[in-house]
């Protein structure tokens, strides 16, 4: 959390921006995106066995309650509007993981005529998963991953530059 | 067990009812099969569905066929190939719970109108699989109530299943962070040859 000092009258000192990210890596609150197999995967890792609840992750069926998405499954082209859609209604700050061969880069369908070659080309993605599926432990290693990334943010301002900036062709 | 004798009965009553317009195959493990010309289509349906020792009251699937490469291993002088027989043949898979038989239909189709008459009227669960054959393979079937493409993207152009459509597409879709729209744009990956060219000649395929 960046403890600076603890001081001898009982208080310790830190800086909000290390204080307010640490706060968010306890309580993502994911939108569901189930698109395919994947979501099973996911859906294991919300359950009792794995219990994503316990790093504070609690899945959410509305995009205006969520803070990271995750992309679990296959991205079609007819699909692709509607999850930029879905994107664009969360609340900044934001994050997406993609989930899966599928979402990750086209996987089994890369050479296909109906399915995105990687959401990457959709919406900025900080944590890729791989595996096809990947298990749930392995999703569960994603979201660690992704709490390490926020945590190592030093910037509480709003990323307005991101979604639009880190999409290359 | 699915009886021969029965079957072939069945082979009897429709070859009297339609002279030489059917030509009939019997499988080894007796599927019976039915091609035809799809002119014929409708007059051998309503047979099929009202005739009281056929009673084919479900149609279980229905799907079209492209054969434009059936039998070649090689695909590369695909657009040269003048198709002198039907190209395209619609296949219907009918069930009687009644007389508990199964038989399938293959129709063939007109090169130059590729239309064949809707059997929505007679089973109305050719609905939805007709229009899946037209998205797929761009056979269109008159009369039908709602003929439109089912699967493939708002706005996509070709029928997908066709043996001469690119796997890869013509269009693929990217952000654009300017119009801040999800868009089109020309495929940037180069087409893959997926088809096996070795054909088994072995026991097994005789």
């Amino acid at each position: 959390m960046g403890i600076e000092g603890i001081l001898n009258e009982g208080f310790i000192t830190t800086g909000a921006d290390k204080l307010i990210n640490w706060a968010r890596t306890g309580s993502l609150w994911p939108m569901t995106f189930g698109l395919s197999c994947c979501a099973v995967e996911m859906m294991h890792a919300g359950a009792s066995r794995f219990d994503l609840d316990r790093f504070g992750v609690i899945f959410r069926p509305s995009p205006r309650q969520s803070d990271v998405m995750v992309v679990a499954g296959t991205l079609t082209n007819k699909m692709a509007s509607a999850l930029r859609k879905v994107y664009d209604q969360m609340p900044s700050p934001k994050w997406v993981i993609s989930m899966g061969s599928c979402a990750n880069g086209g996987g089994y369908y890369h050479y296909s005529y109906s399915v995105v070659r990687s959401v990457d080309r959709i919406v900025p993605v900080d944590i890729y998963v791989p595996g096809c599926p990947p298990t749930a432990e392995a999703l569960l290693y994603g979201v660690m991953q992704l709490q390490e990334k926020i945590k190592r943010t030093n910037t509480i301002a709003k990323e307005s530059s991101k979604s639009l900036n880190n999409i290359s062709g | 067990m699915v009886d021969r004798k029965k079957l072939e009965e069945l082979v009897e009553l429709l070859e009297s009812e339609f002279r030489d317009k059917l030509s009939f195959s019997i499988s080894d493990i007796n599927e019976l099969t039915v091609e035809f010309d799809s002119v014929d289509l409708i007059v051998l349906c309503n047979f099929l569905k009202d005739n009281s020792r056929c009673r084919f009251e479900q149609l279980v699937d229905l799907c079209g066929v492209d054969y434009l490469t059936y039998g070649l291993t090689d695909e590369s002088g695909l657009e040269s190939v003048e198709m002198s027989e039907p190209r395209f043949a619609v296949v219907y898979h009918l069930l009687s719970l009644t007389n508990n038989q199964r038989i399938r239909l293959r129709a063939f189709v007109n090169n130059k109108s590729l239309s064949v008459s809707s059997v929505v009227d007679i089973w109305p669960s050719a609905n939805w699989y007709e229009r899946e054959a037209f998205d797929l393979l761009g056979i269109s079937f008159s009369d039908h109530p709602d003929l439109r493409r089912i699967y493939t993207d708002y706005g996509f152009e070709g029928h997908p299943l066709r043996k001469d459509f690119p796997i890869i597409g013509e269009v693929e879709v990217i952000y654009d962070p300017e119009r801040k729209k999800v868009v089109n744009q020309a495929v940037t990956i180069e087409n893959r040859q997926f088809t096996p060219k070795v054909i088994r000649e072995d026991l097994r395929y005789e």
